[in-house]
């Protein structure tokens, strides 16, 4: 995570196999899994490669949406072939992963204000750090957004654990109707932002961040390839004096002030105002 | 009861205790798998290409997921040479399998410096000349499109180092065989066969390149029958062992191979499938041989060519 690289993670191969299976709405799937040694070791904003057990495509970049006890849990659209297998496993079937993997938000501070913005699938990133500020006793605003009143899932969720929700949905259907990030730029001042959501989003935010003169910290989404950072095919433009930047010469030794970080291996989550993007 | 068959091959000088080789840009610098991956089981690692002058990469995206296989246009990220053995190279000794450096150009002098530098490394057992990436804006594949470019690249790497020099070949090509054969001729121990074959989609929403490089190349099982048929035609027309690429996930893919006339196979997008692939193919290939009572993977090599077996004449009443 963000300002913690010292931390070792200990990512591996697991075989988990699944407890539950739910769908928190129509093409909405929520998979529990029981994974000890994931659990344990799951930082906010960590994600997992799940191996798809046809074998017959890439594995799949989902983020840890739970972990609790030895259990954790993702939560994912169903958007195209490898996450429409997945929603087809049931309780008792094996699903290997990958994980836990990349660096997360960092919940470190102590910082009192903090608002969350989360767009559609977005939100499967964000309770583990909603829940780990709030454990620290800092007031949480949810900004949370989706296409319709049924895709935001889980707000109740946030609402019972603590976080104030400010909804909003493209139709109108729940909430305000328009982007969330609209209420976020209309809304108080909070000391420090945290984001997941489409890229758009995410820019967005960072400019709203900008604006309100806060650090924010965005845990971004690309087509990946690997997962594990081998074949940097999901990078984002980065400062090269960012802490996160990948070994590369700087400008004044034939390099660059700007490199492309990978996503899978820097981030997910990079501070915006070190993005070039 | 019988020995366990032997899967140790030699590239030129360059001896592997597995015939597996994992592709260059798919597995990093072999850091990034280990947690996933146990190294001790495969052949080699060949690294991602480095150039002479860093090189920020394409802008993105950078990969797309198509029918059995995915695009990628990286478009050869590193930091260079010089920052490479400075910083990098020293994280790679070691490592409990063999690594083969990849070199990339866009000049003949390019392509002799960076070998040289980097061949001149111990962390380096062999080198990987990189013709025929199609990633690259001016010539880097043109050096594996043609001949005579070919074969000068080669005979100007051939004379920085001994190690054992892999050129490899570009499928994006109107006759492959007479690049591989130029490339025997002009120095090279073995050849890698194939690289990614040029492809592009297109985002029906937007009705733009879905690739930031616009054009970019497949990988993965999509390319497989091609790849088999290069390393198959090759092996007719060469007497260097060639390492067979190209959408390898399985023990039969890899058998195809091996039959069609590679002494090796490399793995390269099967790993983002599952990076336990090439250990379980070392085991599969095992027991494969061990079952068919094979005493080493030698013995298959190549053992498809065949005639092409000619028609019965008819012979009707009507004469």
């Amino acid at each position: 995570m963000i300002g913690m690289a010292m931390l070792d993670l200990h990512p591996r191969v697991a075989a988990t196999t699944i407890l539950e299976r739910r769908e928190l709405a129509d093409g909405v799937v929520l998979l529990t899994l029981h994974a000890p040694e994931l659990a344990n070791a799951t930082q906010p904003g960590q994600y997992l490669m799940v191996i798809p057990p046809s074998g017959e495509a890439a594995a799949t970049a989902l983020a840890v949406y739970e972990a609790e006890g030895k259990r954790v849990s993702i939560l994912f659209f169903v958007t195209g072939k490898r996450t429409r297998e997945l929603a087809t496993l049931a309780c008792g079937d094996r699903l290997d992963v990958l994980g836990p993997l990349g660096n997360g938000f960092d919940c470190s501070g102590d910082t009192r204000d903090v608002a969350i913005v989360a767009g559609g699938v977005g939100i499967a990133s964000v309770w583990l750090c909603a829940r780990e500020l709030l454990r620290r006793g800092a007031h949480v605003r949810l900004f949370y957004g989706a296409r319709t009143a049924e895709l935001l899932v889980d707000a109740q969720r946030f609402a019972d654990a603590g976080c104030e929700l400010v909804l909003a949905t493209d139709d109108g259907t729940r909430g305000e109707r328009g982007f969330v990030t609209d209420t976020l730029v209309r809304s108080q001042r909070p000391e420090l932002i945290y984001a997941c959501g489409p890229s758009p989003m995410l820019r967005r935010v960072g400019e709203i961040a900008s604006g309100f003169g806060v650090r924010a910290q965005l845990s971004l989404e690309e087509t990946f390839g690997c997962g594990v950072g081998g074949c940097w095919g999901c990078v984002v433009p980065l400062s090269n004096a960012s802490a996160q930047a990948p070994s590369f010469p700087p400008a004044e030794r034939g390099g660059s002030d700007v490199v492309y970080a990978r996503i899978c291996k820097e981030g997910p989550v990079f501070w915006a105002h070190e993005l070039r993007w | 009861m019988n020995p366990q068959p032997a899967l140790a091959i030699k590239l030129g000088k360059l001896e592997l205790a597995f015939p597996t080789l994992m592709g260059s840009g798919c597995y990093g610098s072999g850091e990034e798998f280990a947690p996933f991956a146990d190294l001790s089981k495969i052949g080699a690692i060949v690294l991602k290409s480095v150039t002479r002058l860093p090189r920020l990469g394409n802008p993105t995206p950078r990969l797309v997921h198509t029918p059995a296989g995915m695009l990628n246009a990286i478009g050869l990220q590193n930091p260079g040479i010089e920052w490479y053995l400075e910083r990098e190279l020293h994280k790679y000794a070691g490592r409990p399998c063999k690594i083969v450096g990849s070199v990339a150009g866009f000049e003949i002098d390019d392509y002799a410096y960076v070998c040289e530098r980097l061949a001149a490394r111990d962390e380096i057992e062999a080198i990987e000349l990189n013709v025929s990436c199609p990633n690259v804006a001016r010539e880097g594949e043109t050096f594996g499109c043609d001949p005579d470019l070919t074969a000068r690249v080669v005979e100007a790497a051939r004379a920085t180092t001994n190690k054992t020099l892999i050129v490899k070949l570009s499928p994006n090509v109107t006759d492959i065989v007479a690049i591989a054969r130029q490339a025997e001729n002009s120095g090279a121990d073995a050849l890698a066969v194939i690289n990614t074959v040029r492809g592009m989609a297109i985002d029906v929403e937007t009705w733009r390149p879905r690739l930031g490089n616009i054009t970019g190349g497949l990988s993965g099982p999509a390319i497989r029958p091609i790849a088999v048929l290069a390393v198959y035609e090759i092996a007719q027309a060469v007497s260097i062992p060639i390492v067979g690429q190209g959408g390898i996930e399985t023990l039969a893919d890899a058998l195809e191979f091996f039959l069609a006339g590679a002494t090796a196979i490399s793995i390269g997008t099967a790993n983002f499938t599952d990076p336990r692939i090439p250990e379980r193919l070392v085991a599969e290939l095992q027991a494969y041989l061990t079952r068919r009572n094979i005493a080493s993977i030698e013995e298959i090599v190549g053992r498809a060519h065949v005639e092409i077996a000619t028609a019965h004449q008819y012979e009707g009443d009507e004469g």
